[in-house]
């Protein structure tokens, strides 16, 4: 009776368990991809570079679905440039926002900031205190470990 | 004399699945380089390594996944893994003790810990390289090493001291927080430049670094050094640089262990 009850108990568990995992899997209706989660890592200033990576990450939304995807721009060194850029150019501007509203995350590297003193709140564009992480590489490693699904666009 | 008994078959082993410290590598390196049948062996070995991998790979997923023809085998097989589930809490209720570390594992990381407990009582390793394995996979999994590879396949000085300069912040970011950690610079193509010793634009600062940080190591693809040597160019590498058969496969086989890539 006690081995009944005790191996029910196992399975239940494992059931529960399994759910955990399968969840994670799990298509969405309507998006041919299963749930994503993605890091672009961002760290050139070449123009060209920088509006194609833009231009990647919104195909990229487009195909999996914005409600599907959580994706994050990390930006460090040189790839500041991006909001730096969108504070002046209108068009680089629009396109961040319109990201954003499809719930990118742009994230800034703070020893960028400090090393090369850029001020963010004047000199990039539409950054606050919770954007900001201590190492743009760190955390660049963080987000794999966590299953983010590493991009260099 | 020869090297085949200088190394045990453990310590080989240790060494094809990158468990050594970087010292322990290059020595077995500069041996392997003067001792053809221990290269031959260490070539077997690795190929040992790729099939298990790969075995892994394959296997099939999850009992509850998978649909079973017979019920009872179905019930055995979740009354198992229900088992191995109800040991995996327990030992980490035991390894977190009272701590409040327990509560900041969100549910992806609970079901990721579960997964690697799962897989380490279930297949234990076939080369048990070290005696403890089965417990390296638990404490991984929630002491969470960060492992980091830097690939490097640029030549140039500037994009070199890049990749230096940001694997050398992580390392003090890593130290400085006692994270536990492991980086691996890989270099291919003109990035071999790096670590040739009659070319590299930074041998003292790559020599620098891997005395300060015993978890660094630098790797150099073979694959492109047949090619420089085919081009009639000196291939000898900076003292403590490891050798890998191809960077590519190494970046592979790294990602498939949980390691972060990243191109600076």
């Amino acid at each position: 009776m006690n081995k009944t009850i005790t191996t029910l108990m196992a399975a239940a568990l494992f059931a529960l368990s399994a759910g955990f995992v399968h969840a994670e899997g799990d298509a969405k209706a309507g998006s041919s991809y299963p749930k994503q989660k993605v890091v672009y890592h961002v760290n050139t200033d070449d123009a060209k570079t920088l509006k194609a990576a833009l231009g990647n990450i919104q195909n990229h939304i487009n195909a999996v679905g914005k409600d599907n995807i959580e994706l994050k721009v990390v930006m460090h060194g040189d790839g500041l440039e991006l909001l730096k850029t969108a504070n002046t150019n209108p068009d680089m501007q629009s396109k961040v926002v319109n990201l954003k509203g499809q719930k990118v995350e742009f994230v800034v590297c703070n020893n960028t900031l400090v090393g090369r003193k850029i001020n963010f709140k004047n000199d990039l564009f539409d950054v606050s205190e919770k954007d900001i992480v201590p190492s743009g590489v760190a955390e660049l490693a963080k987000l794999q470990q966590q299953g983010y699904v590493y991009i260099k666009p | 004399m020869s090297n085949e008994q200088q190394f045990s078959d453990e310590y080989l082993n240790s060494f094809v699945d990158n468990e050594l410290t970087i010292e322990e590598k290059s020595r077995v390196y500069i041996t392997i380089h003067q001792d053809e049948a221990l290269s031959r062996r260490v070539c077997e070995l690795r190929k040992i390594h790729e099939v298990v991998q790969l075995a892994y790979k394959n296997l099939p997923p999850p009992p509850s996944a998978q649909p079973s023809p017979q019920k009872s085998a179905r019930l055995r097989h979740s009354v198992a893994a229900g088992l191995v589930f109800v040991l995996g809490v327990l030992f980490s209720w035991f390894q977190f003790g009272a701590s409040t570390n327990a509560l900041r594992h969100d549910v992806q990381n609970a079901a990721n810990g579960l997964f690697a407990r799962v897989v380490a009582v279930v297949n234990p390793t076939a080369p048990a390289t070290r005696g403890n394995q089965a417990m390296h996979v638990v404490a991984d999994a929630s002491t969470q090493e960060m492992k980091v590879l830097f690939h490097l396949s640029s030549g140039e000085p500037e994009h070199i001291k890049k990749v230096l300069d940001e694997a050398e912040s992580l390392l003090q970011l890593y130290a400085q927080q006692k994270q536990p950690a492991r980086v691996e610079i890989i270099t291919n193509g003109q990035g071999l430049n790096l670590l040739l010793a009659d070319r590299s634009p930074f041998p003292e600062r790559v020599s620098q670094m891997q005395k300060r940080y015993s978890n660094l190591s630098f790797a150099a693809c073979q694959n492109t050094m047949e090619k420089y040597s085919d081009l009639g160019l000196d291939t000898r590498l900076l003292p403590g640089t490891i050798v890998i058969e191809s960077g590519v496969a190494q970046i592979i086989r790294l990602q498939q262990q949980g390691w972060a890539y990243i191109q600076v």
